[in-house]
Parts: C-alpha cells; sequence; structure tokens
C-alpha cells in the first residue's frame, strides 16, 4: 500500500468530477475511480458530482454479491457518499438499458424488481453537461 | 460560461456502445446549449464513413445521431489524419450528412486548447 499522504494541502483545492464508464468486477477502472474519488477528498479537494455512464451504471446495483474474499466497492462508494454527502448520478438512460432501476422506475416501466442501491440517484445526462460545467477537472474512468 | 469543452469520440460505430452514448451525451449537452466541439480520432473515424447498414447485426445507423448535430449549432467536426492515414482512408472517403469535417494533424495542439475533455 501507499504511505498515508493525507491533509497535503500545499496546492489549491479544486473542484472534480469523475465520469465512470466501467462496471466494478469487470475491469480495474472502477476501483481506481473509488479510490481516485477517496484519495482527493482526503487531500482536501472537491468532488462535484460521480456521473456513472454507459457500464458504469452497474456500480449503483445494489445485487451485486462478490465473493467475500474480494473487494465489494459498492458499499465503500456508500460510506464515502454518506460521509461527504457525495452526488452519486446514475445516467436513467444508460441504467434502463442495464436494469438498474429505482423503484419509481420499476413501477413505471412494469418490471419486477428495483435494484438501485441507496446513496445513488437516477438521472438525466444534463447532469453530465452541468457538472462539465462546474469542476475544474472531469476525470474519465473505463472508457 | 465560457468554458470550452471536446468530445473526443473514439470507438467505430458498432463494436462498443460508447460510441452511440458517448454522441447522446454530445447531443444532451447541446440541448442545455453547452455543445461541446468534436474530434474523431483512432477507431471513431469509422463512424464518419458513408453507407453504413447496421440494419443486418440489429442495430440503429449511429449516423442519424451525427445528421442531428447542425440542429443544436454543432456545423463541425474535427478528424485526426493520422487516424485516417493508419485505417488506409481519407477525407474523401467520409460523409456524415451531419457537421463539416475539418482534418487535424496535430490533435494533441487541438486537445490542450480545450478547458474540459469528455472522452468517449
Amino acid at each position: 500500500m501507499y504511505p498515508a499522504t493525507s491533509d497535503t494541502r500545499n496546492q489549491a483545492a479544486m473542484n472534480f468530477t469523475l465520469a465512470v464508464y466501467a462496471a466494478p468486477h469487470a475491469s480495474q477502472s472502477a476501483a481506481t475511480a473509488l479510490r481516485f474519488a477517496q484519495a482527493l477528498l482526503r487531500q482536501g479537494h472537491q468532488l462535484y458530482r460521480v456521473f456513472f455512464y454507459c457500464d458504469g451504471v452497474h456500480n449503483g446495483s445494489s445485487l451485486a454479491t462478490p465473493p467475500q474474499d474480494e473487494t465489494d466497492l459498492l458499499p465503500a462508494w456508500q460510506s464515502l457518499q454518506a460521509e461527504h454527502g457525495l452526488d452519486l448520478v446514475v445516467c436513467i438512460a444508460a441504467a434502463q438499458r442495464r436494469g438498474v432501476l429505482s423503484e419509481a422506475e420499476a413501477k413505471r416501466l412494469e418490471r419486477p424488481a428495483a435494484n438501485l442501491a441507496p446513496g445513488f440517484e437516477l438521472a438525466g445526462l444534463g447532469q453530465l453537461a452541468d457538472a462539465v460545467a462546474h469542476s475544474d477537472r472531469l476525470v474519465t474512468f473505463g472508457s | 460560461m465560457g468554458k470550452r469543452s471536446l468530445a473526443l469520440c473514439r470507438q467505430a460505430p458498432y463494436g462498443n456502445a460508447l460510441a452511440r452514448e458517448g454522441l447522446e451525451a454530445v447531443l444532451a449537452a447541446s440541448a442545455l446549449e453547452q455543445a461541446p466541439d468534436l474530434l474523431f480520432s483512432g477507431d471513431g473515424v469509422f463512424q464518419l464513413l458513408p453507407g453504413q447498414e447496421p440494419d443486418g447485426i440489429g442495430q440503429k445507423n449511429l449516423q442519424r445521431n451525427l445528421q442531428a448535430l447542425p440542429i443544436f449549432d454543432i456545423e463541425r467536426a474535427y478528424v485526426c489524419e493520422h487516424s485516417l492515414s493508419q485505417r488506409g482512408l481519407s477525407l474523401d472517403d467520409l460523409a456524415t450528412g451531419g457537421p463539416a469535417l475539418h482534418p487535424v494533424s496535430d490533435i494533441g495542439k487541438l486537445i490542450s486548447s480545450y478547458d474540459t475533455v469528455l472522452s468517449f
């Protein structure tokens, strides 16, 4: 593991948005996005939004159950969200294609179950454009 | 606002959902009057080839999305010359029915002139 580098505030704090295109457990990218988020918050930067797009919407599924000896990204995202009040946005169009639905969407689309995890919300692509406009840096994972 | 953003389109049109979802993100941003400029590089240049018939593999034609771009005032798109020549293509082989295509020789210089890059 790397040594802890907490509170190295020698640089001006910046506002970040992360775009996550990768599903968890499919490539390293989703885990790297989480670690990047943890690192930038630890260093005193702001995280304006995490936007989950394409296969990245699977990060918001509450149904993934990796083996016990593998890292489960979902509770790590959720605890980071609770601690910092993060805006974890799952693209609604990409999520519908891939079967990540909130209770309201499952009901509206007449599907048998909902699986959007607590701490995440569904929203449109406008939230990505908004994040681009309001962030100092956009960092993309898994393209 | 004043921030300039660039959408980098690098995927062939039908092998990966990112090609379609990238253009959808571009259209959504454009509808909010935050239209990015577009740069097609790598296999993304294949999105610009005319005569695509994706019906045969059960896909929708991605060029419809390109053709919608001028509605949102995206009148031009950049194309990486190096990516074209690597693939045995020239600008004359391309047609989108959408934005006019401008060849770029130094895409690094182009990319560095933007505040934000949306990478697809």
